[in-house]
């Protein structure tokens, strides 16, 4: 930095000029991969003026008179820097911020592990989040290549990296290891993607250092850093969409105290959503509310900070009432029935079948550096409720069938050591939790009462070198459960399990030259079965499906001990390989990938039953090996200053390779393209963009058997369970056919005084197809949602 | 503010848990929805004699593997009028505890919500004719679809179901029929209505009883 302020003292041109205020000074901001930094803020101390890069990273004040200046350039995620000037000044001056490693400390997120090559990871920064702004945190990430969702319906979005999901993904929601009540696929992470100003997805296992169960990958959801100083600023956000005529705000504060160092934050989120719809019907009861706020308070000084951070998330979801049945006749009818059965007009209203969750988060922590070594802790406490409402009978109808509260306490603390060429970090974590079911559902308890205790210890290695770096980690875990749940019979059993096991992982990056490079990263990870898999029992009214866990009877549906089961943790072996290649026009990255899965845990068809409701088809939990092979490929073209195209490819393979079939619910081949024009300056307008998107979805035609209710209530009807006679996996219906959706957006900058108003025109599915998505569990009962047109407005200030 | 002290009443819970270990026994649940056991009997009324026919469907493990032991089958006698009644129980409860007799809601407070519904193969009643009110879901338009002589009704004056009168033929014996019952909770909204079906709701009950008409 020095040196450039060096060059820009040289450069101070020694023409003589009239002392009329009508100096111009431009420049641009950069990060050290020469990347622009759109949307840092430059101030001029002296005058108290203050401008925004740009897309290409420039600025320009006019009018200044000559003299000497102080520039202050801030940019989130990045270390402020203050620049001398002398006016006048003939060339643009260059701004280059290095990123803020003392913020990426404090979310534990280690600085190499975001930056560095030896890992296969996406960053949404704040500019594509804004682009996905008011999506749920799973909807947001799908704009992400190899990360897909299983989705149940139009607001609940669970991330799929590389084909696995729920428990096998890490989410870190501001450096703590998320912990929301997962025993369902239709679960979301109640994280409020508002609260985010980049969101990181890391592909590879190799990420041992948040804990075991990262078979897939790890999802880092990190806030925007602390302000230091007194200045006062926020963000407001407003978002309307037409589809299900909903409005979403959210306004965000923070400012300083006196004293350097000191800054807050207070954020709130509100969503308000009524009844989607499909190309030709409403989808009825698929409402949604949400209101989330946090509260974060803190101290940072170069060697040491702390920070106390509060947030508070809080949903309730319809579920589509067409797609809620109580026996396999009832599927018959709601899945044969076009539009769904039970479809209404139009409302906000949200009754049954519908989810209301509430997660909490409070969290302390801090840091000290004390010459090469940094220490880190932190607390967290973690409180989720979640209840869900079923079509019940008259006086039950408010009251929920399934209603649990978690609370989870983990403690971190870690140990960095930074050297030239080298960091080591070592850490352990510790972790309580607590689920208890809220009495009176009068439902037999889906899941039962636990108690877990787990804790580990992680050892890693960097090296960086000039052509190759290195990462080489060791983590040892333990896992025990203690269990207290009613069995079919409503009849107590309490059951304790223990559980234990390493994890390791090795890569590295060789760097060809400045713009290619290749990284490779095997990881071995494992990950104890959860209460839910063990022990699940009971009907999820969404799929009329009985689900056993696995370690109940195959025949009396007695609870079994895990020794006599023969049930065994998952363990995986992911191999990554991704290779980058970039110029200024042009990025291309191609990234491979096999993720050998042992006692790969699933729901797998079993039977059908014939109960006094009528004939329900039963799922058992089942444990095979799974293979997931798959590549992702995302590139980009810049043919002017102007125009520019993205697209990303994702293709994947998953097999069953015990019973040599293929897997459900694994996203299907997609590919996605869009065209951009940037217009940097009309009049009063800046940053003018248009943009074309096309998604092609192909069909997945690697879904396994279809074996349809009617199929199986005529042959019951015979008195043939054609599914006891043949284990292989089957769906009730067809993979849907392949899709094509396309998008239009536009957005400019409109300057108001000092500040700007960021406005965005969107249409969604602007042909307004009707389709249906393989990995979308509605698809069984309604079309997906038809066109959204939406207007999103960002001030900030 | 209330969700301040609520915070604050789960972080104390948190903690106690913490420092007492939460080992107590969980709380069993009252289970009202389930129907574990149905009774079909058949007395012989409107001058008609003889014995009455008692069928039962018993589900042995519930929400178990196990399948529906449904005995039979219903041996009528020829030219003979039946009532039939219908008893459900909940054997997840004790005899005396409420809840127990699922019939006793279903007919009475709950009737609202529910309604018995029927279909048996034509050759076994002459009263009612035709096959029974139970659409078939293909088909819903279906025309043809015989009433039901319904004994009872619900607050609205609806039909409910669980009294019911039937007449068999009398002149030939009929032997292997099907004779079929479905409960149908109808929650409003969209619910029980003049205008409900069988196709209406969802099922709380879906038998299937083998049915022979004898000398």
């Amino acid at each position: 930095m020095k040196l450039l302020t060096l060059i820009a003292f040289l450069g101070i041109s020694q023409i003589c000029v009239a002392q009329e205020c009508i100096l111009r000074l431009t420049g641009h901001v950069r990060n050290e991969n020469q990347e622009p930094l759109t949307g840092s803020t430059i101030y001029l101390n002296e005058v108290k003026q203050g401008e925004i890069a740009s897309f290409d990273g420039s600025f320009t004040f006019n009018g200044l008179c000559a003299g000497s200046y102080t520039l202050v350039v801030r940019f989130v995620g990045y270390t402020p820097q203050e620049i001398k000037i002398e006016l006048p000044k003939e060339n643009p001056i260059s701004i280059i911020l290095s990123v803020d490693t003392r913020q990426l400390k404090d979310v534990f997120v280690h600085q190499n592990r975001l930056e560095s090559p030896v890992s296969t990871s996406a960053l949404l920064t704040t500019k594509e989040l804004d682009a996905v702004q008011g999506k749920s945190l799973g909807e947001a990430l799908q704009s992400v290549s190899g990360v897909n969702s299983i989705q149940s319906g139009p607001a609940i979005f669970k991330p799929v990296i590389h084909g696995v999901h729920s428990q096998r993904i890490l989410i870190l929601n501001n450096g703590i290891r998320q912990e929301g009540q997962q025993w369902g696929a239709e679960h979301a992470p109640e994280i409020d993607p508002f609260t985010a100003s980049t969101i990181t997805v890391v592909k590879d296992a190799g990420a041992i250092k948040y804990g075991t169960d990262a078979l897939g990958g790890v999802i880092i959801v990190t806030p925007a850093e602390l302000p230091t100083s007194q200045q006062l600023g926020g963000q407001v956000n407003v978002i309307a969409s037409s589809n299900n005529r909903s409005l979403t705000y959210s306004g965000m504060l923070e400012g300083g105290f006196n004293k350097e160092g000191w800054g807050w934050r207070v954020q709130g989120t509100g969503k308000y959503a009524g009844d989607s719809r499909a190309a030709d019907y409403v989808l009825s009861n698929t409402g949604f509310r949400e209101r989330n706020f946090l509260a974060a308070l803190g101290y940072h000084e170069e060697q040491k900070g702390w920070e106390v951070y509060f947030s508070h998330f809080q949903t309730t979801i319809g579920i589509l009432r067409g797609s809620s049945v109580s026996s396999a006749n009832d599927l018959l009818n709601a899945i044969e029935r076009e539009p769904p059965q039970f479809t209404e007009p139009f409302t906000y209203t949200i009754l049954q079948p519908r989810q209301e969750v509430a997660h909490s988060l409070l969290k302390l922590n801090g840091h000290v550096t004390k010459g090469q070594h940094t220490f880190q802790a932190q607390y967290g406490l973690q409180i989720n409720q979640r209840e869900e409402f079923d079509i019940r009978r008259g006086g039950l109808r408010d009251v929920p069938a399934l209603a649990f509260d978690l609370f989870t306490h983990t403690l971190d603390v870690e140990w960095e050591t930074s050297r030239a060429s080298r960091i080591t970090c070592r850490g352990v974590n510790a972790m309580i939790q607590d689920n208890n079911k809220i009495d009176n559902t009068q439902t037999l308890p889906f899941i039962p009462n636990f108690r877990h205790y787990s804790g580990g210890w992680y050892w890693i290695e960097q090296w960086t070198g000039n052509k190759i770096d290195w990462e080489a980690g060791l983590r040892y875990d333990f896992r025990f459960y203690n269990v207290a749940g009613f069995d079919f019979l409503n009849r107590l059993y309490r059951s304790s399990l223990a559980f234990n096991n390493f994890s390791a992982t090795v890569g590295g990056t060789y760097k060809f030259h400045s713009q290619s490079k290749v990284t490779s990263t095997l990881a071995s990870a494992w990950r104890p079965p959860n209460v839910a898999e063990l022990y699940s029992l009971g009907t999820h009214q969404s799929v009329a499906a009985i689900e056993y866990g696995l370690l109940l009877d195959e025949v009396t549906t007695e609870v079994k001990s895990y020794e006599a089961s023969g049930v065994k943790p998952e363990q995986a072996l992911k191999w990554v390989n991704t290779w980058e290649w970039g110029t200024p026009s042009f990025n291309l990255e191609i990234s491979g990938y096999v993720n050998y899965i042992f006692n790969y845990i699933y729901l797998r068809p079993r039977g059908v039953t014939n109960t006094i409701r009528g004939f329900y088809p039963y799922f058992r939990y089942a444990q095979t090996d799974a293979s997931f092979v798959g590549a992702d490929v995302t590139f980009q073209q810049k043919w002017s200053p102007s125009l520019s195209t993205r697209g990303k490819i994702s293709w994947l393979r998953a097999t069953d390779e015990s019973l040599n079939d293929r897997l459900i619910f694994i996203p299907s081949n997609k590919m996605d393209v869009s065209f951009r024009y940037d217009h940097p300056q009309l009049g009063q307008l800046s940053q003018l963009f248009w943009e074309v998107k096309g998604k092609y979805v192909m069909r997945q035609t690697r879904a396994p058997r279809t074996v349809s209710v009617r199929t199986i209530l005529e042959n019951k009807e015979n008195g043939i369970d054609i599914l006891a006679s043949n284990p292989a996996n089957f769906d009730f219906v067809d993979a849907p056919p392949d899709y094509f959706l396309l998008q239009v957006s536009t957005g400019c900058r409109i300057p108001i005084g000092s500040t700007h108003l960021d406005a965005r025109l969107t249409a969604e599915n602007l042909l307004n197809a009707s389709y249906r998505e393989y990995t979308n569990r509605m698809r069984y009962y309604a079309d997906d949602i038809g066109r959204n047109v939406s207007l999103s407005l960002k001030y900030l200030f | 503010m209330k969700f301040v002290n609520r915070l604050f009443l789960f972080s104390c819970v948190g903690a106690l848990c913490l420092l007492m270990s939460c080992d107590d026994d969980p709380e069993a649940e009252n289970i009202p929805e389930l129907i574990t056991q149905a009774t079909l009997t058949f007395t012989p009324t409107g001058g008609s004699t003889g014995p009455a026919v008692v069928v039962t469907a018993v589900d042995p493990d519930l929400q178990g593997s196990q399948d529906l032991q449904v005995s039979g089958p219903i041996n009528l006698k020829l030219g003979t009028t039946y009532q039939l009644s219908i008893e459900l129980i909940n054997e997840l409860y004790e005899e005396d505890e409420e809840g127990y007799d699922v019939s006793e809601e279903v007919g009475g407070e709950e009737g609202d919500e529910h309604q018995l519904f029927f279909r048996f193969s034509t050759e076994v009643f002459s009263n009612p004719g035709g096959t029974g009110n139970i659409k078939d879901e293909n088909n819903p338009s279906t025309t043809g679809l015989g009433s039901i002589n319904y004994d009872d009704e619900d607050e609205n004056g609806r039909p409910v179901g669980l009294l019911t009168t039937w007449t068999t033929i009398n002149d030939i014996s009929a032997s292997g029929k099907t004779f079929q019952v479905l409960l149908k909770h109808q929650p409003n909204p969209g619910g029980k209505s003049a205008s409900s079906t069988s196709l209406t709701g969802e099922d709380d009950m879906d038998l299937t009883f083998t049915i022979n008409v004898v000398q």
